[in-house]
């Protein structure tokens, strides 16, 4: 193993305790079953997207021969066995997950049947269904011998089934079904009594496989899933330690090699052989799973209907007492800036913010980044109107958002044909920063508002991640937003900000000058603190950085929910702890605060503390500076960690414990204070406002008093 | 989501648009490294606030000052450029008229400069005045005025206000807030650049050349100012603007800063060791703007030495901002403003020896006429302004030769530098003094045969009232005089309140008004009150 100068963890091996951490939330019992099964589909998925860009990236680069270390001392094929490994242990762990959660779900009336236990009336039913969908769909391709296996896309289901030799043969002859994505991965039965009854589609065909190949008998017929590798097409997101390598052998290796074989143990060797050979994968690319392939389809079964008490109580987004949503959003911000938490605050000021703007014949202009968002978002449709009447309006579109390419370019084109003026991202950039800007003419002049975010302009995903949102009419940071969309759309070159600091022009080096800053205050023998909170930590020049402040006695505190590639508690790192929150909602947001000698300088973003975003994305770090602000904000931050139930804290060795209340605290769940906290703000503001008799008027009499 | 909404009423949006009392205007500027545009908004009380800058790198001066053409791929780029303000102008529903384009040295120096701004105007509708050194001067003066009231250094001091350019050193001279003189230096960032360039020096003895092509322009430059180390020196330009920002992270462009030549000196070296790539690699400069930082510092390092400074000041303030605060004055100028060209004229009056209270007089007497004739000849204060420079300088041919002076005053004039007036309203100064005496305007006169029909005219107005003035200052009386003019019947009769023997005066007025006469139609009659004149003796 390489001398590691700065010690860090393997961000692969970091990403995967992130992933176990969400697998202990489905064995936790005090988590409602379908939110389990949920949080099972979701380790699922998230070992999906892993397994096509990183592990695809690891073994391009062990392919090429590339045997240069990490960061953490490890080779590409080091890294690559590491992996395997940790994703083994992980797999078996979600199957007997899977298994614990199966039969709860039958006992609690939602059964997932084999074929061997359905009921007559299920089985006619079946047969009819198989026969009338499924059937008609499917295709089986035959593979004579001697012929190259078929192309079969990546994360498809599939059937491989082994015939008899032919009369005149003694080799075995194969066959591939693909099961295609647009039938349902369940089948409903009838039910008997209370009990919903399901089969997968899968145990259905198989069931029923005779009549694909009528007159052969089939031998054997077994489920399998391929990976196809991605690592291309997503270079921005490889690390920088092989960022050149990977650009170079991307342009050479053609795409898509298969990289892994999910499949089920009672395959026979002869069968398993005979796909490893088609699809050229090595044996580490093979796993047998004792259960159903491919748990993040359970996403479906977790939204079923079920009793009380299965799911999470719901938390209404509750609307924050800054705004009073019966007057323009305008009015307010003209008054003061407005920091809102969501999902507990609702993201409903937002979308009035730019739907107000877009009927408002005040605004000239309305400028916004949109980076994943719903394709029927009010949004859009927010921003087509707006362009209909007249206003300049302007969307920066991101089309590189991960695996929603489709999906962007759809609604971007609609945006176009309302007379939005929609700009491709960046080039060589992807523009992960969320920022709206509105112009407004008014009796004084021009006045810029805007939204400033961590979160997506999406209001699906607004009620489940945790992001922060701040709207102002501050001037300094009107004109910053103003420069900032005249430069990444090209008419200006990169200005100097008055407050914002812009990746990949100098945010990181705004953080480390706070970071070194507190460093240099800590030397002198003044109180010094660092309190992030962030999704990723893997750049290694702001690793460095809180190890030297580590070093001078700045306390640091972090909150990381993903990779933290950081090792507290050694020696150069004693005062860093770090913690991870993982709970009912996607921990998002990323908060900043430094000591700053009492003058306490508080930063939301939209910037990971990664290479990728810090140099090849478009980020923002924002400032926030009014006192209300600021105090809501530092109690949101402070809430994490202070948590004693959904919090893990993260061990020199690289492991996490779960935190658990000590003797005589009461427990603290951060999600839950954060959102009783929204709801008592809520509450006492009803309660302080007037008792008004309002009328319900046409809709005509309605608009301003 | 608007469905789980507990409100009824939508939010009130006031039903029309805001009445617009406040301006927008823009600014563009095609400098020598970069077109920028300024949006500004400007409020009814004229005073105005930057609402946009926008920047883009284009190499005009490299082409003009290398080749000495626009070549056709910076032409485009600017069109692209243009074309993105233009956008930008839209979003804001700014009116075409409220945006004023001006191109500097790099353009107006270029040989195809016509068809390089036909080409933008056909290409973005956008109209570029070229504007000459002394519209430069007098653009930077607006710019800095709020400065030179609010930092007691240059207001209580001597000061010169430097901006290297890619073309050319404007510099501005003042003392306690006045203007001494505006001079305009052909020493200039990318002319040094090409200098380098074509002595083909290896790069060992590069710096050393370079030092001594910019220590000849700044000796130049020193030449014509006083030896004081208390002067303050006000460096402008984007040069200057990124040295100080280097040197003082903090510091807010709408103040000065003071920054020591010994740091500035530092930093130029540094600059003029490193490569274009490095630059713009570290410092996230433009290639243009990188190949003008080092020579433009060196040459407010060399100059700040010279003067024996330990520290320079630089100041936010640009053209563009001079700009903005005549279009929010809607183009009149202010009376400081007025002051100051006035001043100029007068030290350039003082510099040639100019009869310096006759010329007060003359042009005491001249703004009377004027004021009096204002039906007669409908001109309005700019030209007023022209006169009374005209009146300050007429004489200063005179220094040349006593014979055929006012020959002299016309080439005197349009060779000099007034603070404040461009070539055209030179050009009109210089004529008006010419015919202060002696042959009338004819259209065989050079200069004059230049001129359109209408600034003929003007000329020729300008020009009978001076003689007249001249005229009725023949005795060089150092009192003041105070006209009381009546147009009557084909006659202007002048009294003159303070009595005096008028013999003097009537012959001045036999001889010099005849254009008078022609140009406005009137007979002169100077009268003398009886009264006043046995009340003066009494």
């Amino acid at each position: 193993m390489a001398k590691v100068d700065v010690p860090v963890f393997n961000r692969e091996l970091s990403w995967l305790e992130f992933n176990q951490r969400v697998l202990e939330e489905a064995k936790d019992e005090s988590v409602p079953l379908m939110e389990r099964v949920k949080f099972l589909a979701i380790t699922a998925s998230n070992l999906d997207e892993f397994f096509l860009v990183r592990v695809g990236s690891l073994v391009l680069l062990v392919a090429e021969g590339v045997t240069r270390s990490d960061a953490s001392g490890l080779s590409p094929a080091q890294q690559l066995e590491a992996v395997v490994a940790r994703v083994r242990t992980m797999v078996t762990d979600q199957y007997a997950v899977y298994t614990d959660l199966e039969q709860r779900l039958r006992a609690s009336g939602m059964a997932c049947l084999s074929a061997a236990e359905l009921s007559p009336d299920q089985l006619v039913h079946a047969e009819n269904v198989f026969d009338d969908e499924v059937f008609p769909v499917l295709s089986p391709v035959a593979i004579p011998a001697g012929t190259p296996f078929p192309a079969l896309p990546g994360q498809s289901l599939n059937l491989a089934v082994r015939l008899k030799p032919a009369p005149d043969g003694t080799e075995p002859r194969y066959a591939v079904i693909p099961l295609p994505g647009i039938l349902s991965r369940f089948i409903r039965l009838p039910g008997q009594g209370e009990v919903q009854a399901m089969i997968r589609l899968e145990d259905l065909t198989i069931r029923f496989i005779d009549r694909l190949f009528p007159g052969e008998p089939v031998v054997e017929c077994v489920p399998f899933r391929i990976t196809r590798n991605a690592a291309m097409g997503v270079e921005e997101d490889q690390s920088n330690d092989f960022l050149a390598e990977m650009t170079e052998l991307l342009k050479r290796r053609k795409a898509g090699d298969c990289i892994r074989i999910e499949t089920v143990p009672s395959i026979s060797r002869m069968l398993l052989r005979y796909l490893q050979r088609g699809l050229q994968v090595p044996d580490t690319g093979v796993y047998e799973v004792s259960g159903p392939l491919n748990l993040a389809a359970w996403f479906q079964v977790a939204g079923l209907n079920a009793g009380k008490g299965l799911r999470y109580e719901s938390w209404e987004p509750r609307y924050s007492p800054q705004v009073d949503l019966k007057q323009s959003v305008f009015d307010t911000l003209a008054r003061r800036s407005v920091l809102l938490c969501h999902p507990y605050d609702s993201y409903e000021p937002v979308l009035r913010f730019i739907e107000d703007a877009a009927v408002d014949p005040g605004v000239l202009a309305i400028k916004q980044t949109l980076y994943r968002t719903s394709p029927d978002s009010r949004v859009m449709a927010a921003l087509r109107r707006a362009a209909e009447r007249g206003k300049s309006v302007t969307a920066l579109v991101e089309l590189k958002a991960r695996f929603d390419e489709a999906r962007n370019i759809e609604w971007a084109h609609a945006l176009e044909l309302s007379g939005v003026q929609v700009i491709y991202g960046v080039k060589g950039l992807k523009t992960h920063s969320k920022i709206c800007l509105v112009v407004r003419r008014e009796s004084t002049g021009i006045v810029r508002y805007l939204h400033l975010g961590t979160g997506n302009y999406n209001e699906r995903t607004a009620r489940m991640y945790s992001d922060i949102s701040l709207l102002t009419s501050n001037a300094d940071l009107g004109a910053d937003a103003s420069a900032f969309f005249h430069a990444v759309t090209g008419y200006t070159e990169p200005p100097a900000f008055l407050k914002l600091a812009m990746a990949p022009l100098g945010l990181r080096e705004r953080l480390l000058e706070r970071i070194e800053s507190e460093t240099e205050r800590a030397r002198q023998g003044q109180p010094a603190m660092i309190t992030a909170k962030m999704n990723s930590l893997v750049d290694e020049r702001l690793i460095e950085a809180l190890y030297r402040a580590s070093q001078a006695g700045v306390q640091v505190r972090l909150n990381v929910r993903g990779i933290c590639c950081l090792r507290p508690g050694l020696k150069n790192s004693a005062s860093i702890t770090v913690v991870s929150v993982v709970d009912r909602y996607l921990e998002h947001a990323r908060i900043f605060r430094f000591h700053a000698g009492g003058q306490d300088d508080l930063f939301i973003s939209s910037a990971d503390w990664m290479p990728r975003n810090l140099d090849r994305r478009v980020e923002l770090l924002v400032p926030v500076d009014d006192e209300e602000n600021r105090a809501y904000l530092t109690g949101i931050l402070e809430a994490y960690y202070q948590d004693n139930v959904k919090a893990w804290r993260l061990l020199p060795d690289g492991r996490y414990v779960r935190l658990r209340p000590e003797t005589n605290r009461k427990a603290f769940r951060s999600q839950e204070v954060l959102y009783r906290r929204a709801c008592e703000a809520a509450e006492s503001a009803e309660q302080l406002k007037p008792t008004v008799l309002e009328p319900h008027r046409p809709p005509t009499a309605r608009g301003p008093a | 989501m608007s469905n789980d909404s507990p409100l009824e009423t939508k939010p009130a949006v006031p039903a029309v648009a805001p009445d617009p009392v406040v301006r927008l205007v823009a600014v563009i500027e095609l400098g020598t490294t970069s077109v920028r545009m300024a949006l500004a908004q400007v409020q009814a009380d004229g005073s105005f606030q930057p609402l946009e800058t926008l920047q883009q790198a284009l190499a005009l001066g490299k082409d003009t000052f290398t080749t000495g053409v626009i070549g056709a791929e910076t032409t485009e780029a600017c069109v692209r450029a243009l074309r993105q303000f233009n956008t930008a102008l839209q979003e804001y529903q700014v009116p075409s008229a409220n945006v004023r384009a001006i191109a500097t040295s790099a353009v107006r120096e270029s040989e195809n400069r016509e068809a390089f701004l036909d080409r933008l105007y056909i290409a973005t509708g956008i109209g570029v005045d070229v504007i000459d050194e002394a519209e430069v001067n007098r653009f930077t003066y607006l710019a800095v005025a709020p400065l030179l009231q609010s930092v007691p250094a240059l207001r209580d001091g001597e000061t010169m206000i430097v901006e290297v350019g890619g073309g050319s050193t404007e510099l501005l001279h003042l003392d306690r807030g006045t203007i001494v003189s505006a001079q305009t230096y052909r020493l200039g960032s990318l002319r040094l650049r090409r200098l380098l360039d074509e002595e083909r020096a290896p790069e060992a003895k590069s710096g050393k050349i370079l030092r001594s092509h910019v220590d000849r322009g700044v000796g130049q430059i020193q030449y014509s100012l006083p030896k004081n180390q208390n002067a303050a020196l006000l460096a402008l330009g984007g040069d200057a603007r990124f040295a100080a920002t280097q040197l003082d992270p903090k510091w807010d462009k709408r103040q000065v800063v003071k920054i020591s030549v010994s740091a500035l000196s530092k930093l130029t070296q540094d600059l003029l060791a490193m490569s274009a790539d490095d630059m713009v690699q570290q410092y996230h400069v433009s290639y243009q703007d990188a190949e003008t930082l080092g020579p433009a510092l060196l040459v407010y390092v060399r100059l700040a030495q010279g003067l024996g400074l330990k520290q320079v000041l630089v100041g936010g303030a640009t053209l563009r901002d001079g700009v903005l605060c005549e279009m929010a004055s809607q183009g009149a100028w202010t009376d400081e403003f007025k002051r100051q060209i006035l001043n100029s004229s007068t030290e350039l009056g003082r510099r040639y020896h100019v009869d310096e209270p006759h010329a007060h007089q003359v042009a005491d007497l001249s703004r009377q006429l004027f004021a009096a004739l204002q039906a007669e000849h409908r001109l309005g204060p700019r030209h007023e302004l022209l006169l009374n420079v005209a009146a300050m300088l007429h004489e200063v041919g005179a220094y040349v030769s006593t014979r055929n002076h006012h020959k002299h005053s016309l080439y005197l004039i349009l060779n000099s530098d007034v603070f404040g007036l461009g070539a055209r309203d030179l050009e009109q100064v210089a004529l008006v003094a010419r015919y202060h005496r002696r042959a009338p305007p004819k259209p065989a006169h050079e200069v004059y045969a230049m001129l359109g029909r209408e600034e003929r005219v003007t000329v020729c107005k300008l020009a009978a009232i001076l003689r007249l003035a001249d005229a009725l200052d023949r005795g060089h009386v150092q009192s003041r005089r105070d006209l009381d003019v009546v147009i009557d019947r084909g006659e202007c009769r002048i009294h003159i309140r303070q009595p005096s023997d008028l013999t003097l005066e009537r012959q001045g007025v036999r001889e010099k008004g005849e254009l008078f006469e022609q140009v406005y139609g009137l007979k002169i009659v100077l009268q003398e009150s009886a009264d006043e004149v046995s009340h003066g003796q009494g």
